[in-house]
């Protein structure tokens, strides 16, 4: 019999990452479970108020600018982790670092001599209509044949086999990898005792394992090297995770204009002139890096930067152009892409994902959009999308005119149910379940994929849904993967 | 360092000097009005305006002068740029832009001074009267100066906060001095006295009433007072004593020794120190006090157009 946070607590019909069954705590969460069972609800509330207070005082917030005044929020935390044992883990990532490879070296191929292409294993079609396909990249030599430095690889557990598969690869400019490294810092102060008794894989080297990788692509040689952040600045809603991660590496935080290109050279104004710049690691999209080869309304970009990347002067991490790889038509095929550059198999299975763009896999999509999830092969973070079981009849009809009419931005997924772990409930004051994925981030040197342990959990807050992302009220707990099973 | 940073670092020191100079002035000049006769009470709060810069403003958004509204006006109102709240939010986006070259210490400190007053309530405060709210503010504001000081290095950032926070200081001391000097002037013929408490008003505005005494002991006289605000060498909030700083922050960025100047912040800083240094107060009162310190402002004025051209805006060919 449950009590405390805990009474009434209902696994349900999804994979609980907690219960293996009503009552029976796996092994990875006894510590926590029996810590927790102890515990008043006023004390959990205490605590929950702190931890509240640190991410405010910290500023660690995210600013709404729909009331003029600019109102800020905080991305709420929830302080019961996600906790992964290390078998699982080990898998997971070896899985991921695959996957990594592979995308490099689609990447390097669809940019250079696109092989896949004349081997007949991807359609010249779906490459091509991708509006993220840059021919601006092509036969360009990035620095150590890197695209993919930072992927942030988002995987849910399928509730019905208990299995992780990946659900997007976000190689273009991932984020949130700040909150992974201040939600520990933060449970480790508010639940010290929880944290002595479960051996957890610290995670705080991300920021010196991306400096050293940032470091070796300098055009100049490491020792010289001038490494920047390019962030859109105070109002991107990122910032906060930009001015982090340059403070953690010690690098300098720049905006578009504080960059000037001259003769083919990046150059940052300094309150004593010039200095050269080696390498960027850019949290702005491809599109608005240079409004003389992109859009030339961007205020964001520097005027000249592709002239200097292209000559090899200076470096750009993620590589310009990886949008193709982040296409979810193109996702489809990354197993085929494991298979025809590794010769393996892939370790983590890809949902099962039907292409509009293929006339078979059309039809059977706008046979049966009730079961569906469609999305638009350009959009993420929840936008763009139908969920076929719950929309309503009108809404369906509306996807179905625009999947005919531009089939090439649609793909369909059987609704994935979502792992759930117990999370507070402000209104009911216990515990209940709720659905989370988990976003690893994937560093890569050219040679090894280095992933901190873990990643970010999302948790879908509300009640029943599905969607995770902080936009529509989702949140984050601290994400735990142990130096054993538990 | 960037341009910008330099550019953020020196606003963020000035609009927390705005702050805390604001507060002080109306703290002390809220508290001494109320001892005042009903007359002299609508009049004196005039100067206040012309001190913020801001009396066109204040007579669009209120029909009256009294206590309650300037209050308002100067601590709360965020259609008023100079207002107290405005120069914290404003010094906490500085910071906030430059979070990556300040202290972790600094960043906390200066966002709980924003949150802090955000929570405020300006109807409660009205009726509670501004000493409260500008006592917190002095506090906070001296708080951020000392984790600041604990916590960053002293190096060039370092200088432009300093030189930010010196030359705001220097130029709203200038123009206290200026404003209540004017204002005894229009009403001697009126009152028939040189009216002491405005003046005690005003050295216990920058903190130096104590000192005031500690020096010339009893008798507030005018000329001594303005005397000890403009030529104090050790005061902190004297002109000197500001502009001084200004003077030794430029010369540390660009290393330049004495006697000599890099650009032309550094030249001007250099004169108005030596005229400081050197004149005496029954010279610039010969002069006249109004035009002598409104030399100092175009100066002040002049030397905070060039800092910006020679380190954060300067052309760039390409």
């Amino acid at each position: 019999m449950l009590t405390g946070l805990f009474s009434g607590y209902e696994p349900g019909n999804f994979y609980d990452e907690m219960f293996s069954s009503a009552g029976e705590p796996r092994a990875c969460y006894a510590n926590v479970f029996q810590k927790l069972s102890s515990m008043a609800r006023e004390q959990y509330e205490e605590r929950r108020k702190l931890a509240d207070l640190s991410f405010l005082i910290q500023g660690i917030t995210f600013t709404v600018y729909s009331d003029g005044r600019g109102t800020e929020r905080l991305f709420p935390f929830d302080l019961i982790p996600r906790i992964i044992p290390n078998t699982e883990w080990r898998r997971i990532d070896r899985g991921l670092a695959q996957r990594v490879v592979a995308l490099n070296l689609f990447l390097q191929d669809i940019y250079g001599k696109q092989c896949i292409l004349k081997d007949r294993k991807l359609s010249r079609a779906l490459v091509y209509s991708c509006p993220h396909f840059l021919r601006e990249m092509v036969d360009v030599e990035v620095p150590r044949g890197i695209f993919t430095h930072i992927c942030g690889i988002d995987l849910v557990r399928d509730s019905k086999t208990g299995e992780y598969c990946v659900l997007e690869d976000n190689v273009r400019t991932p984020s949130g990898i700040s909150y992974v490294l201040e939600n520990r810092l933060v449970m480790t102060r508010i639940f010290p005792e929880i944290f002595h008794a479960s051996e957890v894989l610290p995670v705080n080297h991300y920021p010196a394992e991306l400096w050293r990788i940032l470091r070796s692509l300098s055009p100049r040689g490491e020792d010289d090297a001038q490494v920047v952040l390019l962030s859109p600045g105070i109002y991107n809603s990122a910032y906060f995770e930009h001015s982090f991660l340059a403070r953690q590496m010690g690098i300098e935080l720049v905006e578009g204009r504080d960059l000037v290109v001259d003769g083919g050279i990046v150059y940052m104004k300094t309150i004593r002139g010039l200095n050269r710049v080696d390498v960027i690691y850019r949290r702005i999209d491809d599109e608005f890096l240079d409004p003389l080869a992109f859009r030339r309304d961007s205020l964001l970009g520097v005027p000249g930067l592709m002239g200097a990347y292209r000559a090899g002067n200076v470096a750009l991490a993620n590589a310009v152009g990886n949008g193709v790889a982040d296409d979810k038509a193109i996702y489809a095929y990354v197993p085929e892409f494991i298979r025809y550059y590794l010769g393996e198999e892939p370790i983590l299975r890809t949902v099962e994902t039907y292409v509009c763009a293929k006339p078979a896999d059309l039809a059977y999509v706008l046979e049966h959009l009730e079961e569906l999830v469609v999305k638009s092969v350009g959009e993420s973070g929840g936008y763009g999308m139908l969920m076929g079981p719950t929309a309503d009849r009108k809404t369906i009809e509306q996807f179905r005119s625009k999947i005919v009419q531009n089939p090439r931005n649609y793909i369909a997924q059987p609704v994935i149910p979502l792992s759930r772990v117990p999370s507070y409930d402000v209104s009911s004051r216990r515990l209940a379940g709720r659905h989370v994925d988990l976003r690893p981030y994937c560093l890569y040197d050219g040679q090894k994929v280095t992933i901190v342990p873990g990643g970010l959990t999302r948790v879908a807050l509300q009640r029943d849904s599905l969607v995770v992302n902080s936009s529509q009220g989702g949140g984050s707990k601290d994400t735990w993967v142990l130096r054993g099973e538990g | 360092m960037l341009s910008r940073i330099a550019d953020s670092l020196f606003w963020l020191a000035r609009y927390i000097e705005r702050a805390e100079d604001t507060a002080r002035i109306l703290d002390v000049n809220y508290h001494m009005l109320l001892e005042q006769s009903q007359d002299a009470y609508q009049l004196r709060w005039e100067p206040l305006m012309v001190m913020a810069g801001e009396e066109n403003l204040f007579r669009k958004l209120y029909s009256e002068v009294n206590a309650e509204n300037v209050f308002e006006f100067l601590a709360f109102r965020h259609d008023n740029p100079s207002s107290i709240v405005q120069c914290i939010a404003k010094a906490r986006e500085n910071a906030r832009t430059i979070r990556d070259c300040i202290s972790r210490e600094m960043w906390e400190d200066i966002n709980g001074l924003y949150h802090m007053v955000s929570r405020f309530n300006p109807t409660d405060e009205i009726v509670a009267g501004p000493h409260r709210f500008c006592d917190k503010i002095k506090f906070g504001t001296h708080r951020f100066h000392g984790v600041t000081d604990a916590t960053l290095e002293h190096d060039e950032g370092w200088q432009f906060l300093r030189i930010g926070w010196s030359l705001e200081r220097a130029e709203m001391t200038s123009r206290l001095v200026d404003v209540q000097y004017q204002n005894l002037l229009d009403e001697l013929p009126t009152l028939g006295t040189p009216d002491n408490h405005q003046w005690m008003a005003v050295l216990r505005s920058v903190g130096a009433f104590e000192a005031y005494h500690r020096q010339f002991h009893s008798s507030i006289e005018p000329e001594k007072v303005a005397g000890m605000l403009i030529l104090q060498p050790l005061h902190p909030r004297s002109i000197r004593f500001s502009t001084t700083e200004v003077q030794s922050g430029l010369r540390a960025i660009s290393g330049t020794s004495p006697g000599s100047y890099a650009n032309e912040a550094e030249r001007l800083a250099g004169r108005v120190v030596e005229r400081l240094s050197y004149d005496k107060i029954e010279e610039i009162f010969k002069q006249g006090l109004h035009s002598y310190l409104n030399e100092l402002s175009d100066m002040f004025r002049l030397i905070g157009s060039d800092i910006a051209r020679n380190y954060f805006y300067y052309a760039v060919v390409a």
